[in-house]
């Protein structure tokens, strides 16, 4: 009877739901006060003119390390043509867990080669701020600061969500 | 036949539908249906009112050390029957992880 239960609420799941706005709603503002990779915390009034890239993550999530070398290969790709990828890591669990600790999410970044800036969100204010339900999330914000496209799901170097994704960042790019 | 000693209501914000259930033992172990998966880089962990933590534990994972390959087992607590489960599953049809809270008894 659970194997049932379990199977049916699989199964209305969807992955990579689009918001292909037009124009888009506001981004909200990030608060986050804890950076690495950046020397000072970030905030999308200040990327205005850069597309921005949001990554809702956690170094214990499989779903979402597996998914880090296609973030590495955009930053490679785009940073000096205009994209900002932005790491936000929302810890699962409570500090008990080792989630929140800084010194944890160094090393996770220096094992998985990301240079590109990451917030720690150990409060969950940007993840609720923009209503995150999954491990990984993804934001794309245009040049506006305005939200684009959103989704969830993990993805590989070259498959099919991959391009898509690279489609919406070279699109906004050009806009 | 081992007795499942409770389903748990899941609170998943998306799906109010029971993932996983927890057999009484000793020791405690958590069992979920076919397709679900728990993550094993993040222990399930049972917190208890007077704030100890259990975590859930099981030597055998998957070749990437990503999920459990046999169910997670704790040794139950002398003298409390109540806490709340931490758990982070990530159904193998899906591409993404959740958490999942809930009260449970033993």
């Amino acid at each position: 009877m659970l194997a049932g239960v379990v199977a049916g609420t699989t199964a209305a799941m969807r992955r990579l739901p689009l918001t292909p706005g037009v124009g888009g709603n506001p981004a909200p503002e990030l608060t986050n006060t804890s950076w690495l990779n950046s020397d000072q915390p970030l905030r999308l009034s200040e990327l205005r003119g850069r597309v921005v890239l949001l990554n809702f993550w956690v170094f214990t999530c499989g779903n979402c390390t597996r998914t880090v070398p296609s973030l590495v290969a955009y930053d490679r790709l785009y940073r000096e043509r205009g994209l900002t990828i932005i790491g936000i890591h929302t810890p699962e669990f409570p500090p008990y867990a080792g989630e929140h600790d800084k010194g944890n999410l160094t090393r996770a970044l220096g094992r998985q080669g990301i240079t590109y800036p990451n917030a720690q969100d150990n409060g969950r204010r940007t993840w609720d701020a923009y209503g995150i339900r999954y491990w990984p999330s993804f934001v794309l914000i245009d040049k506006r600061g305005m939200i684009r496209y959103t989704g969830y799901g993990e993805f590989h170097l070259g498959d099919g969500d991959f391009r898509e994704w690279e489609r919406r960042i070279q699109q906004l790019l050009a806009e | 036949m081992t007795r499942i000693a409770l389903l748990l209501l899941a609170t998943t914000t998306a799906c109010r539908q029971p993932l996983v259930a927890v057999e009484a033992g000793p020791p405690l172990r958590l069992v979920v249906a076919p397709g679900v998966r728990i993550n094993a880089r993040l222990k399930p962990a049972l917190e208890l009112g007077d704030g100890t933590v259990l975590r859930f534990d099981s030597p055998r994972v998957t070749p990437d050390s990503a999920y459990f390959a046999a169910a997670p087992t704790a040794a139950p607590p002398g003298g409390a029957r109540r806490g709340t489960l931490r758990v982070s599953v990530c159904p193998s049809g899906e591409a993404f992880c959740r958490s999942l809270e809930m009260a449970v008894a033993w």
